[in-house]
């Protein structure tokens, strides 16, 4: 009896004693902090493979590990990373009926070539030209002066269905030479033969990396020697550079496992060049990574970085205030709350996203553009910005937005105006019903819309579009369905009537894949099925223009066609907030000159506050300064 | 004994492979597809999901998929979708934390729920009855998730305790116990949340078969021998109480690795459950079947040790 009495009583008050003794533990554990830099993320990373991640939270925790050969500087500018000099150059080929006829276009071409340097060759038919400069517009001026000279150069037939046939062919290429001073996390040199590895795997199918249309249009890669690498492209493609922040793999781990073991024996524990090393991942639960003292910039200040999975957007609150993490990305709503508030540091910048809610064209009522115009009048967009951001947020102008260096200021959004849409609606024929419904034809002014349920911002906008349309007599019909379904059963099919959905596209101008009449296939994303030969022509000719005034020129006609087009109600840009707890970080960070550091406050940059965060240090692990430093 | 034994293993194993079946047809044939690179990505080209597709066997016929998925998961060769590394790897990985933290909390709720019913059955008709009565139904009624953010908000901004995880972070532990202590706080806490419906709906079993013991004929016999209420109570009517969760224990096993996803969400605790939630969201073809096998095996083997154990415990039952 008396055992039967001790476990009845006994494990109830051992449990409640060892609940107050971890309790108590709890609440005074030493404030001590390592000298570690603790980030939440709400997704886990699926791979640690750079060449192989899709997912935000695998780029991050990646960002640290790995170097590309270019990158972004605090302002957006293309700089060198595992490169110390990049030369665009393009080798324009024209082909001649005869060899005599080639050999004359080549002296033809020789005598302009003493006021302008061009080298020039010939090979039989053939005669090539190297220009200090890729694109289009130098190989039509040559092409000028030969047909001026009666010399008719053959055309090419066309790489792809929609290229224009040009009389020439038009090799862009890029010299990279890499930093010599680079070595893996093993102690192996970086060299050239690691990009062209990196670039076979990219391409190779077994791989299935989602980077591979960057690489498309390569048509060759060299390696003359360890430190240059020679990229040349079958054709004009100026985005291409971007492609080349790809974070590079090494080649002497992985060129000889097949790619279907790279799970096992790399995705998990990778070595890259960074400024952390792989410490440990313990699934569904943190990846720890740890300094790289022999990182080719220098040691980073903090000792390990550890990224915390915590799935739920509240308790990632709950981490930042137990100062269980240190950065909290702040959801509108909660701004007001630490807006003020001393303890923290906020840093807020527009995003570079937009929501928007996608018509689909092919539905009869959707191909009138007043109908389109209307609707979008009709939508109270100041009023969505207000309650469903807080006022965090401005109202889109189109398909980019004003963090963008191409973004087009000079587009004017359209007013919130219900009388002029309900105007517009009469005179598109679209007369009030009896029930207070549109009628035309015997049609009702009635759509579905559609939204992925787990998104509250798209739920909202989608009940505050209901009931706005309703006012000028537009019946409309909320669906949400989740995101998987949504995609294969209505978006990949092209089978809806109205989508809110949300564009979040970095700093690429071209946007190709989304507005061209080409891509509008199931499955591609031009799924509204725009279709406008204008923007073809813009969009292509933007892909093959490199010069940087000419390409805002296309990309402000770009944005002002597509946005005078309506395809989209274009709706706002969330603003971004993100706090950490005051001065609990600055930024120590390598300056132009070698041994130059530059010491400075966490502050906001074109690229984000949280740019160069390998550089960042706690405040109480000052970092020690070397002798030969100077500090600005 | 031992044939009956035998047979019902073969006849499990023909049932595992129905439900294989039934929880791949499930699974395929729910609306939507796997799309495992984060939202609408306008790099993926038709090209990348074609490869993907065939990577994963995504193109062939459904039969054909199921054979080879079996084939697979029996050969050790499947793999999830999500981050290509074979599913029962990432099964096995999830294991320990999982049936620590629900065998923690099996503890917690048979420990409590046995005492609270107890105490009720004692004092049966009288205002502590009714108290313990409205604490355990209140406890049963209130949604899980409620009771937790409650508790996870109060604890965080009265106290500023570390909750998330299976230990905090960042910091540099005085001593060992210290440190001990702190993974066991973020063992117990979310243990006792999940560990409340199960103490009140413990408490009410055992109050119910506790009253019904009371009223048999040998406690009256005890009780007209002279002996004290207390042995009565612990020696006689908790015995014969207590045989029907001890039958019941086999279907702990299940319960042990099953996950409870919404607790492990708010704690951020790497449990089961959440592999699973997140295996559905993905359409994590491979991961979901192997899962639903996984947990339909240990169902089966928990069927048997219950039955097992009714007839060790109890000589009525006869197995044959």
């Amino acid at each position: 009896m008396r055992s039967i009495r001790l476990f009845l009583y006994g494990i109830p008050a051992a449990l409640i004693l060892l609940l107050i003794a971890a309790f108590v533990n709890a609440s005074f554990l030493s404030v001590a902090k390592k000298n570690e830099m603790s980030i939440g993320t709400i997704g886990e990373p699926s791979t640690l493979n750079p060449i192989q991640q899709a997912d935000s939270a695998s780029g991050q925790v990646a960002g640290f590990m790995f170097n590309g050969l270019l990158k972004y500087n605090q302002d957006l500018e293309i700089v060198g990373d595992l490169a110390t000099k990049w030369e665009l150059s393009q080798e324009t080929t024209f082909q001649f009926v005869s060899d005599e006829e080639a050999k004359m276009a080549h002296s033809t071409l020789d005598g302009i070539c003493r006021e302008v340097p061009l080298k020039t060759s010939l090979a039989g038919k053939l005669l090539i030209i190297q220009l200090q400069e890729p694109g289009l517009k130098q190989s039509d001026e040559l092409e000028k002066i030969l047909i001026e000279k009666n010399l008719h150069p053959l055309p090419f037939p066309p790489l792809e269905k929609g290229d224009k046939e040009r009389p020439f062919k038009a090799e862009p290429i890029i010299r990279f030479t890499l930093r010599k001073d680079v070595r893996w996390h093993d102690g192996a040199p970086f060299t050239s033969a690691d990009v062209a590895f990196t670039y076979h795997a990219i391409m190779d199918e077994r791989v299935a990396s989602p980077s591979s249309s960057d690489f498309e249009l390569v048509s060759s890669l060299e390696t003359p020697d360890p430190y240059s690498v020679v990229v040349r492209y079958k054709k004009p493609f100026s985005p291409a550079l971007l492609s080349w922040m790809q974070s590079m793999l090494p080649a002497h781990l992985l060129e000889k496992v097949e790619p279907a073991k790279w799970a096992e024996i790399y995705n998990r524990h990778p070595i890259g060049t960074g400024p952390f090393k792989f410490g440990n991942w313990k699934t569904n639960e943190y990846i720890r990574l740890v300094k790289n003292p022999d990182y080719f910039r220098g040691s980073p200040w903090l000792d390990s970085v550890v990224f915390r999975v915590l799935p739920d957007p509240l308790t990632l609150q709950l981490a930042f205030q137990t100062k269980q993490v240190d950065f909290w990305a702040v959801e509108p709503w909660a701004v007001q709350g630490v807006e003020n508030d001393k303890r923290f540091d906020l840093f807020s910048s527009a995003g570079n996203m937009y929501n928007y809610i996608g018509w689909n064209l092919e539905r009869q009522m959707f191909q009138d553009l007043r109908v389109r115009k209307a609707l979008a009048e009709a939508v109270n967009i100041p009023q969505m910005i207000k309650y469903i951001l807080y006022g965090r947020g401005v109202q889109s102008t189109g398909i980019f937005t004003p963090k963008m260096w191409f973004f087009n200021p000079k587009v004017q959004p359209l007013p919130y105006d219900p009388k002029a849409a309900a105007a517009l609606l009469d005179e598109a024929g679209w007369k009030v019903g009896p029930d207070g419904i549109r009628v035309k034809d015997g049609k009702r002014l009635s759509f579905t819309l559609l939204a992925n349920n787990g998104n509250d911002v798209r739920r909202d906008i989608a009940t505050l579009v209901q009931d706005d349309l309703r006012k000028i007599g537009v019946e409309v019909k909320v669906e949400i369905y989740e995101w998987s379904v949504l995609l294969k059963r209505f978006v990949n099919k092209g089978e809806f009537d109205a989508i809110v959905l949300g564009w979040g596209l970095g700093n690429d101008y071209d946007q190709y894949a989304i507005w061209h009449s080409s891509k509008t296939h199931p499955e591609e994303l031009n799924f509204v099925h725009y279709k406008n030969t204008e923007v073809d022509h813009l969009l292509t000719d933007l892909r093959q223009e490199y010069s940087r005034p000419e390409i805002l020129r296309l990309t402000a006609k770009l944005q002002q066609t597509i946005y005078a087009d309506q395809p989209y109600i274009f709706l706002f840009v969330p603003e971004g907030t993100s706090v950490m707890w005051k001065n609990s970080y600055r930024i120590r960070r390598p300056g132009s000159q070698p041994g130059e550091w530059i010491d400075s406050p966490v502050t906001m940059t074109k690229a984000g506050w949280n740019y160069d965060m390998e550089w960042f240090y706690r405040a109480e692990y000052s970092p020690k300064i070397p002798a030969t430093a100077t500090i600005k | 004994m031992i044939s009956f034994i035998i047979r019902r293993l073969a006849i499990n194993a023909g049932m595992l492979f129905i439900i294989s079946i039934i929880s791949f047809f499930i699974v395929t044939l729910t609306p939507g597809s796997p799309y495992p690179w984060g939202e609408l990505n306008p790099k993926i080209s038709a090209e990348v999901k074609a490869n993907f597709r065939k990577k994963f066997h995504l193109d062939r016929p459904l039969h054909e998929q199921y054979a080879l998925i079996v084939r697979d998961l029996f050969t050790g060769n499947l793999r999830s979708i999500k981050d290509d590394r074979p599913v029962m790897s990432r099964i096995l990985e999830r294991l320990p934390a999982t049936v620590a933290l629900n065998l923690t909390s099996i503890v917690i709720s048979l420990s409590f729920g046995t005492l609270l019913g107890v105490f009720a059955a004692r004092y049966s008709g009288h205002w502590q009855d009714a108290a313990g009565s409205f604490i355990a139904f209140l406890f049963i009624a209130l949604p899980g998730f409620w009771i937790t953010y409650v508790v996870v908000i109060a604890l965080v901004k009265g106290f500023g305790v570390p909750i998330l995880g299976t230990h905090s972070y960042g910091i540099n532990f005085p001593s060992a116990l210290a440190s001990g202590l702190d993974t066991l706080w973020h063992l117990l806490l979310p243990a006792t949340i999940l560990a409340l419906g199960g103490i009140a709906s413990q408490s009410r079993y055992i109050r119910a078969s506790m009253i019904e013991s009371l009223r048999e004929d040998y406690i009256r016999t005890a009780r007209s021998k002279g002996l004290s209420e207390d042995f009565i109570l612990y020696k006689h009517a908790l015995r014969n109480s207590i045989r029907p969760i001890i039958a019941g224990i086999g279907m702990v096993l299940p319960a042990l690795i099953g996950g409870a996803v919404v607790i492990e969400t708010i704690f951020a605790y790497p449990g089961m459950g959440r592999l699973g939630y997140e295996a559905v969201l993905e359409r994590d073809y491979p991961m979901l079947v192997a899962l639903n096998f996984v947990v339909a095996a240990l169902v089966l083997l928990g069927n048997l040790i219950s039955d097992l154990l009714s007839a060790a415990v109890d000589s009525r039952v006869r197995l044959e």
